[in-house]
Formats: C-alpha cells, sequence, structure tokens
C-alpha cells in the first residue's frame, strides 16, 4: 500500500462531523483495497507515480487572485473551488426560481440526511479515488432544481489548483421530473498539484442534462475524478469531455440507465502532446429496457502522448430493446505516442442494436508535404488535414459559446504538435 | 550552356554538385544544373535516374537527405529551408503523381496557397470574392469544369484532370521557377496543348522552366533553350533542342560509356 495513501487514510480516520457515517464506509472499503498497481487492469496502462511521489506539503494557501477563464458571450453561475475550497459566496448568487445551491455542512439535518441517502449511490465503489474523495471531502456542494424548472443560465463549476495543493471537491446535482439545466466542470491549472474531482448527477425523469466536463489540467497538475450519471425513465444525458493531458489525468464516467427511455449521449476527445497521459474509463449500465446509449471518443496523441480509453456499455439481461453505439476513432502522430483503447460491449440480453468500433489512422505525410510545397505551412496544413476530427465533435456541442471557446484553443494546440 | 565559370547571381537556379540519397540509397551523384532567367531546360533520361528525386530534394520532401552541393533559387541557398519556404521563395513543383487530399476542397486549397505565398511576401490577402473570379480564370484556362474547384484535391481525378490541375495551381502561384515533372504524361492529345499554352502563357524573362519528360513531342509545343539527359543521378549530356530527337530516334543506351569518364557537362 502507498505511503500517500496510509496518510490520507490517518487524516481522515481524525475527522467526525455529520458525514461520518459515509466517510467510515470508504475508511473500511480502502483497508480492504490493494493500491492499484500497473497489473491492476483498470490502472493497466497508467502509472500512479505522480500520486505516490507527490509530497503534501503544507496546505497551500491560495498564491493568486483566482482567474476565471472569460467565455465570450457565455450566460452563467459561477461556482469556485480554490484549492479545494468553495470560495463562491452563495449569498451573493441571485438564483433563478427553482434552482437551490447549498454547502450541505450549513444544510438542515433533514437535509444533511437526504445528501447521505444519495451520496455515493450513484458514483460507484469500484472507484479507488472516489473512494478516497468519499474519505477526504470536508463537504459536499448540492445543487438541485426542482421539478418542470429550466434553469437559464449554465452553472460553471471551476477548480482551480495553485503549486502544492492538494485538494479533493464533492458536488451532487439533482434534477427534478422535467427539470433542465447545463453543467459545465472546469479543471484548470499546471502547477504541481493534486486533486480528485468528483460530481454525482441524479437525473429526474424526463429531465434534461446539457453537461461538459473540461478536463484542461495541463503539467504537472495531478487530477484524478469522475463524472456519474443516473438516468430516470425518459431523461436525457449531452456530455462532452474534454482532455487535455498532464502527467496524470484520469476521469471515470458512469451512466447508469436506471429508468426506461432514457438517451445518454458522450463525446469525448483528447489532445495530448509531450508526455501527456490521458485516461478514461467510461462505463454504461443499461439495467432497464429501451435505453440509448451513443458514445464518440476521438483522441489525437502526438510525441510521446499516452491515451487510454476503456469503454464498457454493460446491457443487463433485462435490459431489451437497448440501442447502443460506441465509436471511437483516433489519431496517432508519431511511433512513440500511444494510445491504448478498449471498447467493450457486454451484452446479456437478446433484443438490442449495438455496435462498437476502434480506427487508428496516422497523418498522411503526403498530403502534408503536398501542400508545404505550395507555401502552406506545416501547422495551418495540419489543421487543415486533420482538424476536421475533433472539430466535428466541437461542432456538436450544444452550447454555442463553449464550442467558440474552445475551439481556437484546440486548433492552436493540434496545430503545434508534430508529426514524427 | 555551361555550368562552370557561371555567376550565380544572374541564375534563377544554380544545383552544384548535388549528392542526395533515399532510404541509404544514392540517388542523386554530382548533379550540376544552371537555368537562367527566361530559359526553358529540358531533362530525359531513363526511368529511375533521378529525375522525380532532384524535384523533391529541391521541393524540401521529407526523406531524403543532401550529402553534397548545394542549390540557390535566385540567389537564396533553399536546401536549409522548410517546404513551404522554398515554394514561398518562389519554387514551383509539378508532381509526377500529384497527392488526392479528400476533405479539403480544391478551392481551399489554391487560396490557403495563394494566402501563403502573399503573406510571405508582405502583401495584403485576397478577399474570398476575388480570388474565386482568378480561380474560375485558371480553371478555364487548363479547361477543367469549375466543379473542380469544389472537389477534394485531386480526389477521384483523372491522370490528365491531375495535371491540368497542377498547371492550375502554377497559374496562380506565379512561381519563379517551375519543374514540371512528366506533366505530359497521360494527357491526350487536346490535354497535351491546354497544358503546353498554360505553360508558354508563363513564360517571361523572369520566370524560367524546368521541364521533366520522356517525349519529345510536348518539346514540340513548349520549345526548350536546353535539353539535358540526367542518368545514374547526373546530367550525362547536355544539348539543345535537337538533342531531343536524337533521343527519340536513338534511346540512350550510347550514352552510358561517357558516364564512366565521369563526363560533367
Ligand atoms: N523511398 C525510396 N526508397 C528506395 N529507393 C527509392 C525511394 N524513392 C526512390 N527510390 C529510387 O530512386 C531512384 C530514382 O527514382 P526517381 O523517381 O527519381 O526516378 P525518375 O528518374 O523520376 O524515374 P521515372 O522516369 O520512372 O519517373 C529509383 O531507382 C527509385 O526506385
Ligand atoms: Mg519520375
Amino acid at each position: 500500500m502507498s505511503e500517500w495513501l496510509n496518510q490520507a487514510i490517518t487524516q481522515a480516520q481524525g475527522v467526525s462531523d455529520w458525514l461520518s457515517p459515509k466517510r467510515d464506509l470508504a475508511l473500511s472499503a480502502l483497508a480492504d483495497v490493494r493500491w492499484p498497481t500497473r497489473k491492476t487492469e483498470a490502472w493497466k496502462y497508467t502509472s500512479l507515480r505522480p500520486v505516490e511521489k507527490f509530497s503534501k506539503t503544507a496546505p497551500a494557501s491560495f498564491s493568486k487572485a483566482s482567474s476565471l477563464t472569460q467565455i465570450d458571450g457565455f450566460e452563467c453561475l459561477d461556482l469556485v473551488f480554490e484549492n479545494g475550497q468553495f470560495v463562491t459566496d452563495l449569498a451573493e448568487l441571485t438564483l433563478p426560481e427553482g434552482l437551490s445551491i447549498q454547502l450541505a455542512s450549513q444544510a438542515d439535518s433533514a437535509k444533511q440526511a437526504d445528501v447521505l441517502s444519495k451520496f455515493s449511490s450513484i458514483k460507484p465503489e469500484r472507484h479507488v479515488f472516489g473512494l478516497l474523495n468519499d474519505a477526504l471531502v470536508q463537504d459536499v456542494l448540492v445543487i438541485e432544481v426542482a421539478d418542470n424548472v429550466s434553469v437559464a443560465p449554465a452553472l460553471r463549476l471551476t477548480s482551480i489548483l495553485s503549486l502544492a495543493a492538494q485538494a479533493h471537491t464533492r458536488v451532487l446535482v439533482v434534477l427534478g421530473e422535467h427539470a433542465k439545466l447545463t453543467v459545465s466542470e472546469h479543471y484548470q491549472g499546471n502547477e504541481e498539484s493534486l486533486n480528485t474531482g468528483f460530481v454525482e448527477y441524479e437525473i429526474g425523469a424526463d429531465a434534461r442534462l446539457e453537461h461538459y466536463r473540461f478536463a484542461l489540467q495541463t503539467g504537472k497538475a495531478v487530477s484524478l475524478g469522475g463524472s456519474h450519471f443516473q438516468l430516470a425513465e425518459r431523461a436525457d444525458l449531452n456530455s462532452t469531455l474534454v482532455g487535455f493531458g498532464s502527467d496524470l489525468s484520469r476521469v471515470d464516467v458512469d451512466m447508469v440507465h436506471a429508468g426506461e427511455n432514457a438517451f445518454a449521449k458522450m463525446n469525448a476527445f483528447y489532445l495530448l502532446d509531450g508526455k501527456e497521459l490521458f485516461d478514461l474509463h467510461a462505463t454504461v449500465e443499461h439495467a432497464v429496457p429501451h435505453g440509448t446509449t451513443e458514445e464518440n471518443i476521438r483522441i489525437i496523441a502526438a510525441d510521446q502522448a499516452k491515451a487510454v480509453f476503456n469503454g464498457r456499455i454493460h446491457i443487463h439481461r433485462d435490459a431489451q430493446k437497448t440501442l447502443a453505439e460506441l465509436n471511437n476513432r483516433n489519431l496517432l502522430m508519431s511511433n512513440k505516442a500511444e494510445i491504448n483503447t478498449k471498447p467493450e460491449l457486454e451484452i446479456y440480453a437478446d433484443d438490442v442494436r449495438c455496435a462498437h468500433g476502434a480506427t487508428v489512422a496516422e497523418i498522411d505525410k503526403k498530403a502534408l508535404y503536398y501542400m508545404q510545397s505550395r507555401g502552406i505551412s506545416r501547422a495551418k496544413a495540419q489543421v487543415m488535414l486533420n482538424f476536421g476530427f475533433i472539430n466535428e465533435l466541437i461542432d456538436q456541442m450544444p452550447n454555442q459559446e463553449l464550442a467558440e471557446w474552445l475551439r481556437p484553443q484546440m486548433r492552436e494546440k493540434f496545430s503545434q504538435m508534430e508529426v514524427k | 550552356m555551361s555550368n562552370t565559370n557561371t555567376k550565380d547571381t544572374s541564375s534563377l537556379l544554380t544545383i552544384k554538385d548535388l549528392h542526395a540519397s533515399v532510404e541509404e540509397k544514392n540517388i542523386l551523384k554530382g548533379l550540376n544544373l544552371d537555368v537562367k532567367p527566361g530559359e526553358v531546360h529540358a531533362i530525359m533520361g531513363p526511368n529511375g535516374a533521378g529525375k522525380s528525386t532532384m524535384g523533391y530534394v529541391l521541393s524540401g520532401r521529407e526523406g531524403y537527405s543532401v550529402e553534397q552541393g548545394s542549390a540557390l533559387l535566385d540567389g537564396v541557398d533553399i536546401l536549409e529551408l522548410e517546404a513551404e519556404e522554398r515554394a514561398r521563395a518562389g519554387l514551383f513543383l509539378a508532381f509526377q503523381y500529384p497527392v488526392e487530399i479528400p476533405g479539403v476542397s480544391n478551392l481551399e486549397f489554391l487560396k490557403a496557397s495563394v494566402d501563403a505565398q502573399r503573406e510571405a511576401r508582405g502583401e495584403g490577402a485576397v478577399s474570398s470574392a476575388d480570388f474565386l473570379k482568378l480561380a474560375k480564370a485558371a480553371c478555364k484556362q487548363v479547361n477543367l469544369p469549375l466543379a473542380f474547384l469544389k472537389r477534394g484535391v485531386n480526389e477521384g481525378f483523372s491522370g490528365g484532370e491531375k495535371k491540368r490541375n497542377e498547371i492550375m495551381q502554377m497559374l496562380l502561384l506565379q512561381p519563379k521557377v517551375c519543374i514540371l515533372d512528366e506533366t505530359d504524361s497521360g494527357l491526350d492529345i487536346d490535354a497535351l496543348q491546354v497544358v503546353a499554352e498554360g505553360v508558354n502563357s508563363q513564360r517571361s524573362s523572369d520566370r524560367s522552366f524546368v521541364v521533366v519528360t520522356h517525349y519529345q513531342r510536348l518539346l514540340d509545343y513548349i520549345k526548350p533553350d536546353f535539353v539535358h539527359v540526367l542518368a545514374d543521378g547526373k546530367i550525362v549530356k547536355s544539348g539543345d533542342a535537337s538533342l531531343a530527337l536524337e533521343l527519340e530516334a536513338q534511346g540512350y543506351a550510347w550514352l552510358q560509356p561517357s558516364d564512366e569518364e565521369g563526363q560533367n557537362a
């Protein structure tokens, strides 16, 4: 077992508050957990050395004035964590009717009991860093949308870390029946730091959640976390996940079709250069009939970057008439880069329509040369040839402002990536 | 024509003792060529002699290493430059096998090329509307239907259409030195004339052509000032237009012995 984990456990053991029942459960589960190594299937391609090496210094105070990314035209309510501390003054926010946002520690005991009943009921126990987050979080930010309420502004959750910080954040989002909400999770920072950020989403019957997770932590920022969704009848989830990669970035996604006729769509794309690593494990559970899942994963890896994608769709015996599609396309730009991809369909029902596929392509060097021979720069030629690969998914983002904000960053990063 | 005692400054293209290899294999073995403004040089020679390699090395294709020698384009040493910088310096290669680029429209490709070159020269961008007019005119000049501007670059083009597309690019880019690598092969009789007229329309006192061909026929339309035979990586014989006729009649075999004497024009 790792030194780091021991320390984390010791730190959590001393705490006693309203979250203690869940914390104790997590601690006892952790006591039985083996620290993952490269022999652990879920961590086969992703080394935890950056976590093991992470030396926790005194909790850093936030070093600079928080810098929220400017996104032109993006109408949102900002909820900000700095080094794991929730720093938004909720009293200052004017919330639309039917939207409630509170810290569970400050809620009444009835609400706390409600939060406890949902805490880790959507996020599965198998995620080691999810358990750690269970044990280490001090509070839960709770966001609720009442039945039949459409919230117009998006909620932007930003987690920023500064040098040497270690932070653990936890959010619970509950959408009532026929509710509508957009949540955009932003993880940023590039200095040596470690964070776990988990969000659980309960999507009520006929509700619609538009979701984004921008895992844009780069450099030495170690980022482990997950977004976990539970869909009731006819719930509609549209999720976009974007990864830039760092020394270690891992996101676990779970989507559970708990009610019939729900629709889940996830587009994920990552763009990795240098020695960046990004690992996405996505699991979809079809527990009931008539569910639909659509997943598109596109990965570009250059230089010595390493991409991991594990996509599992599990169709239970009763989940007849499931429609599930998992499409994974990859672009490998150097022979030292790695894309480890494993799309898995596990089907126990007999009347389903499912498809999955993965392809790996390379940049067409001849086409690149042909364009250069006409005076077009290599970077521009590369964008003309292959940026469409990512841009198609950016085009599919329902939120135009986020798409316009993301596109130039992706284009710029891609144009700098070299064919080797 | 002489490759010695020539002042480089008056030449548009000067290749001196060029040795180049690909995958450890020596292909160019001491190539010399001197092209003055306004001249047309034809290069003939057996298959595998290194004619296309010359174009690739000059234009900066990856994978070719230059072991020795130099190449100046209008006085600029181009061998150290990136491929796109050589193009911007005024070099144009019409490919023997033009590359298909599905997903990038011909018009977009042409505009990006012209924009990049204009920008490098510090000239303003051409508006899309103005460019479309220029592109349409060039398209008509090489006798391609306008629909070819919308199609993917060379995507599904016939052999002859690809060659005409190369000439269209040349018309739009207005290079200083044009290397045409077997632009005549695969062309029907009418297309040959169209291409030749395209080239002739561009002949001027400040532009030069190096025309690689296997057939005398093209040279009936594009009258060369010099004809060279490139064999085994170097020029083994140079002459005027009559040399092409001689080669057509006799082939290359009679030239081989002179190769061993290390003749250098
Ligand atoms: N990548 C490569 N690896 C090995 N040999 C190569 C490679 N590319 C070219 N060659 C060789 O280099 C030699 C010269 O080729 P090149 O294409 O320049 O000939 P060419 O004179 O243009 O012939 P052609 O008249 O048939 O077009 C040939 O023998 C060819 O097989
Ligand atoms: Mg050739």
